[in-house]
C-alpha cells in the first residue's frame, strides 16, 4: 500500500485553493484535516470563515455533555486559529447563556470580525457584552435570542450593511439610534419585537423586513428603499390605539419610498394602512413598484379595499399582484355597498403592465368578486389570473365560478385558473 | 467563386485563432473567443500581444498539461456561449466534474494557474465533497498523502481539537507511561519487587494481549476495581506490567516531543483519583497500567520493541474502529454517570461480543 512512487496529489496546490476547499467543509472535518500529514497540520488554521453549529459535536443523550463538548471545541478551535477571522457564525440550540461566549466575542473583536451571526437556543437570553460594539469593521450582524444594549458612548457601526435582529431584547431608543448611526445600512430585519414604536432613519436602506407587534412605524428617511416586507401582529390594545390615531399611516409608511419595487404586506398590513386615510387622490406615484403582495385583506372593510385600490392605481409598472383574503361570508350581514364599484371606483385606470394576478383564500363575498371583475376589465395584458377559494367555503364555489364566467376580460390571452386543491 | 459566395463564407473563416504552447513544448491553435475566457490568456493577449502566430505562442504555466488544457478548453467552449440558461450550465458542470481524483486535482491546479475562477470553484467544491465525512485514513488513501505524523503528534491534545474521547484516552495512556518511566528511572537504585518475575516469552505475551484475556466483566465501578485487580492471576498481572512497561519504553522511544499535556497533571497512580474525573470517557480507560511497586528490567530487546510498536498502533486502530459502538453501549449503560473501567489490554472486555465481528487489520 505504501507506494512511494505515487506523488501526493493535493498537498501542493496553492494555499488559496486549499483554503477554498477547507472552507467548504464543515468545520469539524476541516479541523480534522490537521492529522492528515505534516503539510496539512496547520492548513486549516488560517481559514477566515468559521461556521459552528450543532453538528460539531457528536450526538448523545447527555445535554450537559453536549454543551461542554461544543464549548470546548469552539474554544480550542479559536485558540489554535491564526490570523484574522472575518466571519463567525454560531447556530446552536445547546447553548444559551454561557460565559464562554463573552470570551469568544472578545477574541473576535480583536480579530477584525466582519460578519457575526449568533443564533442561540431558547432559555435565558444571552446578554451581549460591550466588546461587540468595539468591532469596528462589522458589515453584517445577526443576533437571535439575545439581550442587546449599546453603551452610551457608542457611535455606530460605520460599515454595517446588514442588521438582523430576531427575538432580541433591546430598548426602542437604542434600536432607533443604532439604525440611524449606521450610515451604510442597506438591509434591516427586525423580528418578534414586542410593542415597538419605530421610526426608521436610514438613508441607504434598500431592504426592510419587519415582523412583530409594532405599535407605530414611521419610515422617516428611507428614500432608497427597494423592497419591504411587513408583518404586524396586532393585539386588541394596538387595534384600539390605531382607531384613535389621527395620523395617516399610509403616508407614514409609504410616503417616502419613491424607488420601491416590491411591497409585501402580511396580516393586518392593509388594516394598518387604512387608518387615518384621507380620501382623495394620492399624489405619489410608485413608478418602480412591480410586485405587490398583500395577505389577509378583509374585503368587508371598505377602508381596506380603498387602500388596495390606492396602491394599485398608483403603481403604473405593476406586473404581479398577489392578494389573499380574510373575509367570512357569515359576517357579511349588512348589504355591502356595491354601488361604490359602479360610481366611485376610478374609471380611467388601466393596469398596463399587469401580467399575473393570484387571489387566494377567496370566500366569494361580493366585494371580492367586484374586485376581480375590476381587475379583469382593466388589465389589457393580463396573462394569468389564478383564484383559489378558501378551504372553508364549499358551497359558494359554484356560484363563484358562474360569476367569474360572466366577467368581461380586457385581455385576450388571460387565463383564469380556478385552483382546487 | 463569386464575390457573394466569398462574402458569405468569409465570416466563418475569419474566426481568429490563438496559439498556445504547453510546458511540454507542443503548440496548438484555439479559437480566440474560447481561449479568451481564461483571464490569464486574455491578459497575455491584451497586454503583451502574444498568441497571434506560431512563433509568438502564449506559453502556458507548467501546471497546464495538454490533457488538462483540452479539458479546460472544453469547459470554456461551453460556458463562453452567452445564451445558455443557468440550468444548462449547472448540468454541464455536474457532468464535467465527474472524473477520477487525480485528474480533478490536476485540473484544479491548471485552472488556478490560468486564473479561471469559476472552474477553480467548481473543482474545489468537488474536492470538498470528496473529503467531507471521510476518516483521515480514507482521505490519505484517496490523495496518496504521506502518513508522516508520528503517533504522538496525531494525538497531541492541543493540536487535535476534534475533541475525540479516544484521543484523550490514548493521551492519558502515553502520559501515564511516560510519568512512570520517569519515576522508574528515579527509583532505579531502589529495589522493590512485588509479584513474580514473568518468564514468559514474547509470543506468549502477545497472544495473551491479543486474545486470551478472558476477564470479561465489562463495566466496573471504581469501588470494585481493587477487588477485581486482586482477583486476577498474579502472573497475568505481572505480564500486564511487562507490556505496560514496554509500552512506556516504546513511547519514550517515539521521542516525547516535550509537550505538556493536561493529562500529565491529571493522571495519578491511584485508581480512586482517576475516578474523580468528570468525563465518562476519561474514566473509561482502565488505570490498570499504573503499577505501584513493580520494578522491571529496563532492557528490552529490539524484537520486543518492534512488537510493542505494532501493538500500540494496533491498539490505536482498534480503538478508532469500534469506538462509536463502544460509546453507545457505555452511554446506554452508564446513565448514572458512574465511572466505568475496562481492562487496559488492547482486547478490552467489552469487545468480547464483537471479537468475531472485528476484522484484524
Amino acid at each position: 500500500m505504501e507506494d512511494t512512487e505515487v506523488r501526493d496529489l493535493i498537498s501542493d496546490l496553492p494555499q488559496s485553493i486549499m483554503e477554498s476547499i477547507l472552507s467548504r467543509l464543515p468545520i469539524r472535518d476541516a479541523v480534522s484535516s490537521s492529522i492528515l500529514s505534516t503539510k496539512w497540520r496547520y492548513r486549516w488554521t488560517t481559514l477566515t470563515h468559521l461556521v459552528f453549529d450543532d453538528n460539531c459535536v457528536k450526538g448523545c443523550n447527555d445535554r450537559a455533555l453536549l454543551e461542554g463538548n461544543l464549548i470546548s471545541f469552539i474554544t480550542r478551535t479559536l485558540f489554535l486559529h491564526q490570523g484574522p477571522i472575518h466571519k463567525f457564525q454560531l447556530s446552536t440550540s445547546y447553548l444559551q447563556c454561557c460565559p464562554e461566549i463573552d470570551q469568544w466575542l472578545l477574541f473576535l473583536s480583536r480579530s477584525g470580525i466582519k460578519e457575526l451571526v449568533l443564533e442561540l437556543g431558547d432559555g435565558e437570553w444571552f446578554r451581549i457584552p460591550s466588546c461587540l460594539f468595539n468591532c469596528k469593521k462589522l458589515t453584517r450582524l445577526e443576533l437571535c435570542r439575545c439581550e442587546f444594549e449599546p453603551p452610551p458612548s457608542f457611535k455606530g457601526f460605520l460599515y454595517l450593511k446588514s442588521l438582523n435582529l430576531y427575538q432580541v431584547l433591546v430598548g426602542p431608543e437604542a434600536i432607533e439610534s443604532l439604525i440611524s448611526s449606521c450610515p451604510v445600512l442597506e438591509n434591516l430585519s427586525l423580528s418578534y419585537f414586542d410593542s415597538l414604536a419605530l421610526t426608521v432613519r436610514a438613508p441607504n436602506l434598500k431592504y426592510l423586513c419587519l415582523e412583530g407587534e409594532f405599535t407605530d412605524i414611521c419610515l422617516e428617511n428611507t428614500p432608497q428603499l427597494l423592497a419591504m416586507s411587513v408583518a404586524m401582529y396586532m393585539t386588541e390594545d394596538t387595534a384600539e390605539h390605531f382607531e384613535q390615531s389621527s395620523s395617516c399611516n399610509f403616508m407614514k409608511f409609504l410616503g417616502g419610498v419613491p424607488l420601491l419595487e416590491r411591497l409585501i404586506g402580511h396580516i393586518y398590513f392593509t388594516k394598518y394602512l387604512s387608518v387615518g386615510n384621507r380620501p382623495g387622490k394620492l399624489q405619489i406615484t410608485y413608478s418602480h413598484l412591480r410586485v405587490i403582495e398583500l395577505y389577509q385583506v378583509s374585503f368587508e372593510d371598505m377602508k381596506e379595499i380603498l387602500v388596495v385600490l390606492r396602491l394599485i392605481t398608483n403603481a403604473p409598472s405593476l406586473t404581479e399582484l398577489k392578494i389573499s383574503g380574510s373575509s367570512h361570508t357569515s359576517a357579511a350581514t349588512e348589504a355591502p355597498d356595491l354601488a361604490f364599484w359602479a360610481k366611485e371606483c376610478p374609471k380611467d385606470c388601466t393596469f398596463k403592465q399587469l401580467k399575473c394576478v393570484t387571489m387566494t383564500d377567496m370566500s366569494g363575498v361580493p366585494h371580492e368578486m367586484e374586485f376581480i371583475k375590476f381587475l379583469l376589465a382593466n388589465s389589457p395584458v393580463l396573462e394569468e389570473m389564478s383564484i383559489s377559494p378558501c378551504v372553508y367555503v364549499m358551497d359558494c364555489r359554484m356560484n363563484m365560478l358562474i360569476e367569474l364566467l360572466k366577467f368581461r376580460r380586457a385581455s385576450g390571452q388571460a387565463e383564469i385558473l380556478f385552483v382546487q386543491e | 467563386m463569386s464575390e457573394v459566395d466569398m462574402a458569405v463564407i468569409k465570416p466563418e473563416m475569419m474566426k481568429s485563432y490563438i496559439w498556445l504552447q504547453t510546458a511540454d513544448g507542443s503548440i496548438q491553435q484555439v479559437e480566440q473567443e474560447v481561449a479568451m475566457f481564461c483571464p490569464m490568456i486574455c491578459h497575455e493577449i491584451m497586454q503583451k500581444g502574444l498568441g497571434s502566430s506560431k512563433n509568438y505562442a502564449i506559453s502556458l504555466p507548467q501546471r497546464v498539461s495538454p490533457a488538462m488544457l483540452s479539458l479546460i478548453l472544453d469547459y470554456c467552449r461551453f460556458h463562453q456561449v452567452p445564451g445558455r440558461s443557468n440550468k444548462e450550465r449547472k448540468c454541464f458542470d455536474e457532468k464535467f466534474i465527474r472524473m477520477d481524483t487525480k485528474r480533478l486535482c490536476e485540473l484544479t491546479s491548471a485552472a488556478d494557474s490560468l486564473q479561471l475562477k469559476p472552474l477553480v470553484d467548481l473543482t474545489s467544491r468537488a474536492l470538498a465533497r470528496i473529503i467531507e465525512g471521510k476518516t483521515p485514513e480514507e482521505i490519505r488513501e484517496i490523495f496518496h498523502l504521506p502518513d508522516d505524523l508520528t503517533e504522538e503528534e496525531k494525538l497531541e491534545p492541543l493540536k487535535n481539537t476534534t475533541d475525540d474521547p479516544r484521543i484523550r484516552l490514548l493521551n492519558r495512556l502515553y502520559a501515564k507511561k511516560r510519568k512512570e518511566l520517569k519515576e522508574r528511572q528515579k527509583k532505579k537504585s531502589v529495589e522493590v519487587e512485588d509479584g513474580c518475575v514473568d518468564e514468559r516469552s514474547v509470543d506468549d505475551l502477545l497472544s495473551f494481549i491479543n486474545g486470551e484475556n478472558a476477564d470479561s466483566k465489562g463495566v466496573r465501578t471504581s469501588k470494585n476495581k481493587k477487588k477485581n485487580r486482586r482477583r486476577r492471576d498474579p502472573q497475568k498481572r505481572a505480564s500486564i506490567d511487562q507490556v505496560a512497561e514496554s509500552h512506556k519504553k516504546d513511547s519514550n522511544g517515539l521521542g516525547c516531543l516535550g509537550h505538556t499535556t493536561g493529562g500529565d497533571n491529571e493522571s495519578h497512580s491511584t485508581l480512586s483519583e482517576t475516578s474523580k474525573l468528570q468525563d465518562i470517557e476519561d474514566d473509561i480507560f482502565d488505570q490498570k497500567v499504573e503499577f505501584d511497586d513493580v520494578d522491571i528490567d529496563d532492557e528490552i530487546d529490539p524484537a520486543l520493541k518492534e512488537e510493542i510498536d505494532r501493538e500500540v498502533e494496533d491498539f490505536a486502530r482498534r480503538l478508532n474502529s469500534d469506538w462509536p459502538e463502544r460509546m453507545q453501549e457505555l452511554l446506554s449503560l452508564g446513565q448514572d454517570r458512574s465511572p466505568v473501567h475496562f481492562s487496559s489490554n488492547g482486547n478490552g472486555s467489552l469487545r468480547k461480543k464483537r471479537r468475531d465481528l472485528m476484522v484484524e487489520k
